[in-house]
């Protein structure tokens, strides 16, 4: 145990909170996209009212796991780089296109024709890019980095699956907090309506999740070999908190249902990295192949526990003043 | 033969590769010095509603927030480009050297986030804060964003000056992050960037009023216009002094940077500073220059008769294209000296009738200074960069040495200037129709 397994840790739990909440605005994007033909300008309101104040918070923790891949384990950083380059750059025209196209849209004033393209955009971005952030860490399960040198050669089946199945949870995850918003909205209307699709997407991606781990059975025996070992307990963790959501959501317990949702999405996270561990990039590089030195792994480790210190209650400020359930419908 | 062909690539590559960099730093720079001073804009407005209790205050910095609101979130996607681009097109650099570069890269990280958070508490918190609390909120956006950019531009310095490691092997041992992240470059540098990024937001929102107060429209108008001077004029002769400052700074630490931003091809005592002029790399002349005899030597080294390294003294193949350089260096200084001398204007109108000189000259010269200040900024930039070229590393690292091998980086490039082409073109149109909604329609307070 050095200060690498620390970082990795702080990493892993960076990447569980950009996928849960970043995932859930996200989501709500794509939502847009799939209900395009029949949503009412009412509901799309209830999406855009959600994300406004906090998605750009959501946004840091993926650079948070970038900088702390950038300056803990730079070898990796470089690997990834060069193997990962192609559905990297696609992923971030998406971050691109799905930020600056909410803002066009929240503050342009022009006519309805401009704000529908704009929300057009907005759908398509936020499902491009967990489409290709996903199909990214599905290379990396796989372990075909070093064979990536031509322009489609990270893609493997077990990609375009993580890509599809990292769509479908950040779906299933914005509809489990939209319930929860229309809840606290007070909207009887849309709580029926984003119940019926939590339940439904719930229900989907739960069966995803187990052609997710026949594909890994088959396509990454390391990785499977991992949950085999280490990595099961997780499995069922995910497993019990995606069912309890479900339940939670049908019963009406909102708040309960999205942080069921979210552990149910945390545990995958936790399961992958706990299975993997220690390699860091498969097939073979540790994360003490990658590691810089540990002095200043050490100083890392203390500046984020200072920025911590800062950032966790601003972090609670943010979001108990626009996502408790005190401040109704406001 | 594997050897050959990935050497070639990257030979194809370097181009592309530093055109990419260049224009989406170039593009995320303007954003983020306007993400950097308009908090401070927005502080002092809201200030002042605080303190008189009148709405056109208030009005004014709501609107100059929903402006931040639209560049921040730009800025913010921008901004994440170049931290992906960083393995995307450097992946050598950055696994060579990201455990010593990268500490700034982790405290940016924070200064980021609660940028991030308190932004959106300050945007949507309008009408759910109490006003004393909702000012207090803006401050950490501020702040916050002053240390970002202190720490991302702690990064470039040590580029310039690498320390706080020793090379064993070919690779960094002993690494000190903080020796790396204040380096003999750090100060004048950060310095020079920050003020910068305040001179710049000033005379670009400035600019934006000009023609309004001109015209003697309103006193909405005339609030915004003088707000934004008092931002931007004093800092400008600061903004002397820290450039003369980060001159001895690189005459010290990259004298053959020094050089080619002057023209200086020979090695001499007494070495005149030339204004304009072009240099001729084959005749190894700067021509065509007004030349102030020993100027140069004084303004590197405080001494008239100090000897000033010219190119000829460095091997050919460590000097940067002495041209760009000395042009963009040329086109800063003098944008610079224009700044230099409307802010004497001022002050002098200012002591005599305290307001701004009333001359149609005067609103233009600010107009003009909008445009005029970015080019300074981006040619600052040009100057530090190319001026380290064929060196990542100064010294240590050629960009060679950096680059990726992946292929297509020209269409790549080619997408990406489409893409920021829309989204330039977008961000401009959206501010605009911001500007157009009349004043009244501000105060229902929906974003």
């Amino acid at each position: 145990m050095g200060p690498h397994d620390l970082l990795l840790c702080v990493m892993l739990l960076a990447l569980t909170l950009y996928a849960i909440l970043g995932g859930a605005d996200f989501g709500a994007g794509v939502w847009e996209f799939t209900t395009a033909l029949q949503s009412t300008r009412k509901e799309r309101r209830h999406i855009y009212k959600a994300i406004g104040p906090v998605w750009e918070a959501n946004h840091v923790w993926l650079i948070f796991v970038l900088v702390i891949l950038m300056n803990g384990f730079p070898i990796a950083f470089a690997a990834l780089g060069k193997a990962l380059w192609f559905p990297l750059l696609l992923a971030l025209a998406g971050i691109v296109f799905r930020g600056a196209s909410y803002v066009f849209r929240s503050y342009g004033r022009g006519t309805e024709t401009e704000r529908t393209l704009w929300e057009v955009v907005f759908a398509i971005a936020s499902t491009a890019t967990p489409l290709f952030l996903g199909a990214a860490a599905g290379t990396v399960a796989v372990g075909r980095l070093a064979e990536t040198t031509t322009l489609t050669g990270w893609m493997t089946s077990l990609s375009v699956f993580t890509g599809f199945y990292a769509v479908g949870m950040c779906a299933y995850l914005a509809a489990i907090y939209l319930t929860r918003e229309a809840h606290i909205a007070g909207d009887a209307e849309l709580l029926i309506l984003w119940r019926k699709r939590s339940l439904s997407t719930g229900l989907w991606v739960g069966i995803l999740s187990f052609a997710g781990l026949a594909m890994v059975w088959i396509e990454a025996p390391t990785l499977a070999d991992g949950f085999v070992h280490r990595g099961w307990p997780l499995i069922l963790i995910s497993l019990t908190c995606g069912i309890g959501s479900l339940i939670e959501t049908s019963r009406g317990n909102t708040t309960r249902a999205v942080l069921a949702a979210s552990g149910a999405v945390a545990a995958v996270i936790w399961g992958w990295g706990v299975s993997q561990y220690p390699v860091l990039l498969p097939p073979d590089m540790t994360a003490l192949d990658a590691k810089a030195p540990d002095n200043v792994l050490w100083m890392m480790l203390a500046v984020i526990t200072l920025g911590t210190v800062l950032l966790f209650p601003a972090l609670a400020y943010l979001f108990v003043l626009f996502k408790s359930e005190s401040e109704t419908s406001s | 033969m594997l050897a050959e062909t990935l050497s070639q690539a990257v030979q194809e590559n370097l181009l592309p590769a530093r055109l990419q960099m260049a224009f989406t730093l170039g593009f995320h720079i303007i954003l983020a010095c306007l993400g950097v001073g308009l908090p401070v804009l927005m502080l002092a407005a809201e200030w002042r509603f605080l303190k008189t209790g009148d709405e056109l205050w208030r009005t004014l910095a709501k609107r100059w927030s929903k402006a931040f609101a639209v560049m921040f979130a730009v800025g913010a996607v921008s901004g994440t480009v170049l931290s992906f681009e960083l393995g995307l097109l450097w992946p050598e650099f950055m696994g060579q050297w990201g455990a010593v570069i990268g500490m700034p890269f982790t405290m940016e990280g924070f200064a980021f986030f609660i940028e991030a958070i308190f932004a959106g508490i300050y945007l949507y918190g309008w009408n759910k804060l109490p006003p004393k609390v909702h000012w207090f909120t803006g401050f950490p956006v501020a702040i916050s964003g002053f240390f970002s950019a202190f720490f991302v531009v702690t990064a470039n310095s040590w580029m310039n000056a690498p320390a706080g490691f020793d090379l064993v092997d070919g690779k960094p041992v002993n690494i000190d992050p903080l020796a790396a992240m204040f380096n003999v470059a750090t100060g004048a540098q950060t310095a020079h960037m920050l003020v910068a990024a305040y001179i710049v937001t000033g005379f670009v929102v400035a600019a934006f009023y000009a023609i309004p107060v001109m015209k003697r429209k309103s006193d909405y108008d005339k609030r915004a216009f003088g707000l934004a001077l008092m931002l931007a004029l004093p800092m400008v002769p600061i903004q002397m002094a820290v450039g003369d400052w980060s001159a001895k700074v690189v005459a010290k630490s990259q004298p053959v940077k020094l050089a080619a931003m002057e023209g200086q091809f020979k090695t001499e005592r007494r070495a005149p500073l030339r204004i304009g002029g072009i240099p001729d790399e084959v005749a190894r002349e700067t021509k065509y220059a007004i030349e102030i005899p020993g100027a140069l030597s004084f303004l590197s080294f405080s001494d008239f008769n100090a000897e000033v390294k010219g190119l000829d003294d460095f091997p050919r193949e460590v000097t940067p294209p002495v041209a760009v350089v000395h042009f963009a260096f040329q086109v800063m200084v003098g944008i610079g000296g224009f700044m230099m001398a409307v802010a004497v204007w001022t002050l002098v109108s200012f002591m005599k009738t305290k307001t701004w000189p009333q001359s149609k000259w005067f609103y233009l010269s600010i107009l003009s200074l909008g445009p005029l200040s970015v080019m300074a900024m981006e040619a600052g930039w040009i100057v530090t960069e190319v001026g380290r070229q064929p060196w990542i590393v100064q010294g240590y690292m050629r960009t060679t040495e950096a680059v990726t091998s992946a292929p297509g980086l020209w269409n790549v490039f080619g997408i990406t200037l489409a893409i920021y082409a829309v989204i330039g073109t977008a961000t401009v149109v959206v501010l605009r129709q911001l500007a157009r909604v009349p004043l009244e329609e501000h105060r229902d307070g929906t974003p």
